[in-house]
């Protein structure tokens, strides 16, 4: 042992009296970590976000919709689609859903006083604002009396606030939603994350007007949103909605349904499977540039172990065993590898800060990517000392001596 | 009471196989060489006196024949024990110093004690400042070996060899890379290490450097061709004073 930290400490040594070259060497398994460290750090500060994102749709949600299928990279409507008739029925029979909200979406237009901004219209009944958890800065929502006689009223997000009424209170003003003139009611509250889809780019309105005046060429919902009765019945609600409709549109067991039933807990793992994959694919990216930072340890020490060919030599004469050697090169090449892995990981926490500070997406630095980045960098160093340090190890002590 | 014998070969032979050709570098060695001598071993370059050399510094093994060091049967031992018979029993001194660049003199010295694996050198550090005082370099121990002459890198690597106090000191040419001064001085110190009881092989093919030896051996085509104790043997004083005398020039 006392002489292992002796063989440590020649080891040490010579790296400390070759500082550039080391640090040079070094360079690439700082790269390395540092890149393994941010890049699965930022697959899970994107799978953070897209699960805030999803939590934020509602709660306990349920999406029923026509089903559709993928064909030729485009979504087919299959079956028949989702109608008044299943949104009555539901509404009628379904125990463990409280709250159901029929939901017509289409793209539209919309022209305020000082500005207009291409959005997303969303037609929902009252129920939409318990389901989805949504409240108001200012203003009101609209009422079931006003979805029953299609007012032409809505609630608007704050992005469309800041397009349409810059600095100016919207309630009470008229929008034009594809030349169709509403009040604006209500201001929803910011949703805060940004991300994939601005939650706060998006106009309300009674599903009934948005079905009569902007939406009549089309038969039927784009879904149906409901709203388990707890985290614990979101399995009985989909069990539920799924024999109701299968009843009601005349599915014999055994058929395939025509319409298709999500969960949020569903949506969550689906998109947590998607960011998982893009997690593991950009780490294997990044763990490839730790593996040519180790040919670069490999080749550094390939080229050491030649220019010390005499050192060497001389050490195996007064007596040090092959394996002091070994160990001695083994020793020097993990040091180099460990040490760029620190060094590497202070590399990509700084990286993941200046990140946050440069565009604002939060990046955790993961605790298991640190463990991954150190552990690789050890394990490049052995991998790729190895080699040279046993050839260092096997050299010939006579002709080591007289290697000019 | 008999001398011990630090060196005893029998016949010795070293073949080098090259595809077909055998070369004979060393034929039937028979030497002996007792505690406390110094000798020069001499020779034309290919007269097998560097293959004498490695065979003894156990650097390499004999194709035939025995040899002890010390009181060990060399040509038996694997390659471990063999590293740990030159690091306890010899110390090398080679024609170019082969010091650890950037590194100070008692570091260098310490190196040997790095590798003893029996624990007796606790206090490496006082011996090899022990062993630098040895060789007169007491004032110079913490000095880089880039920062030395050669003269005194020389030293440094004579008090390398004699910091695991071994039966045998072994130099190999170690005055081919000084200038005449400085051999001198460097011969001088192997005879006063000699003088306290040191067993000292040197190989030279200097004769004005062997002279400071008791015994001269002479090799020719991998054979002991002469073998003689030096009855006028060199000295400091009478070496520098031939240094002086102009060189007759035809």
């Amino acid at each position: 042992m006392k002489r292992f930290l002796k063989i440590f400490k020649v080891a040490f040594l010579s790296i400390y009296k070759n500082r550039t070259r080391s640090l040079l060497t070094m360079l690439g398994i700082i790269i390395g970590v540092g890149a393994v460290i941010m890049t699965i750090s930022a697959g899970e500060g994107a799978t953070l976000e897209v699960e805030n994102q999803i939590s934020g749709l509602g709660t306990n949600l349920l999406m029923i919709q026509t089903k559709s299928e993928h064909k030729a990279g485009i979504n087919v409507r299959m079956g028949r689609p989702i109608d008044e008739k299943d949104f009555e029925m539901l509404k009628k029979n379904s125990v463990w859903m409280p709250q159901l909200s029929p939901l017509v979406a289409i793209g539209a237009q919309a022209i305020g006083p000082s500005g207009y901004k291409s959005t997303m219209v969303y037609g929902v009944s009252y129920d939409y604002f318990y389901i989805t958890s949504r409240a108001l800065q200012t203003g009101s929502f609209f009422t079931e009396d006003d979805v029953r006689t299609a007012k032409k009223y809505c609630v608007i997000g704050q992005t469309i606030r800041e397009e349409l009424f810059p600095g100016e209170d919207p309630i009470g003003h008229q929008i034009r939603i594809d030349k169709v003139p509403f009040t604006v009611l209500g201001l929803l509250t910011e949703e805060g994350s940004g991300g994939m889809q601005d939650m706060d780019d998006i106009i309300l309105a009674p599903y009934t007007t948005i079905q009569n005046r902007l939406y009549g060429h089309q038969r039927g919902y784009t879904m149906i949103l409901g709203s388990a009765l707890s985290e614990d019945h979101i399995a009985d609600a989909e069990m539920e909605a799924s024999e109701l409709l299968r009843e009601s549109h005349k599915i014999i067991d055994g058929d395939e349904d025509d319409f298709e039933i999500m969960t949020q807990i569903e949506l969550q793992e689906i998109t947590g499977n998607i960011t998982g994959i893009l997690t593991i694919l950009l780490g294997a990216v990044a763990s490839i540039s730790l593996i040519v930072g180790g040919i670069g340890i490999m080749n550094i020490m390939l080229v050491s172990v030649t220019e010390r060919t005499r050192e060497i030599g001389t050490r195996l004469a007064i007596g040090a065993r092959e394996s002091d050697i070994l160990t001695q090169f083994l020793i020097e090449a993990i040091v180099l590898s460990l040490v760029g892995g620190i060094l590497g990981i202070v590399f990509g926490i700084i990286g993941n800060q200046i990140i946050y500070k440069v565009t604002g997406f939060f990046i955790p630095t993961v605790g298991y990517s640190i463990l991954i980045g150190f552990g690789f960098s050890a394990l490049v160093g052995v991998a790729f000392g190895y080699f040279p340090a046993r050839k260092a190890a096997k050299l010939n002590p006579i002709d080591a001596l007289r290697y000019e | 009471m008999p001398v011990k014998k630090v060196i005893e070969t029998k016949k010795l032979n070293r073949i080098f196989k090259n595809g077909e050709i055998e070369v004979h570098a060393l034929t039937d060695i028979d030497m002996i060489i007792e505690e406390g001598e110094f000798v020069a071993i001499m020779g034309a370059s290919g007269s097998g006196k560097s293959t004498l050399l490695h065979i003894i510094g156990c650097l390499d093994r004999a194709t035939s024949g025995e040899y002890d060091l010390d009181g060990v049967q060399v040509n038996k031992l694997g390659k471990n024990q063999l590293a740990d018979v030159r690091n306890q029993k010899i110390g090398f001194i080679f024609q170019s110093y082969n010091l650890l660049s950037r590194t100070t003199a008692l570091e260098n010295v310490e190196l040997p004690l790095i590798y003893d694996r029996t624990g007796q050198f606790p206090n490496s550090k006082e011996l090899a400042q022990k062993a630098l005082e040895q060789v007169g370099l007491a004032d110079r121990i913490y000095h880089k070996s880039n920062e030395l002459s050669g003269g005194q890198q020389q030293r440094v690597a004579i008090a390398r060899a004699l910091v695991n106090n071994p039966a045998l000191i072994l130099a190999d040419e170690p005055t081919g890379n000084l200038d005449s001064k400085a051999s001198i001085d460097i011969a001088d110190l192997f005879v006063q290490l000699n003088n306290k009881g040191k067993t000292i092989v040197m190989i030279t093919h200097e004769p004005e450097i062997a002279q400071f030896a008791k015994r001269m051996i002479y090799l020719r085509d991998g054979q002991i061709i002469s073998d003689k104790v030096i009855e006028k043997r060199s000295t400091k004083a009478f070496a520098l004073k031939e240094l002086e005398k102009p060189v007759e020039t035809p």
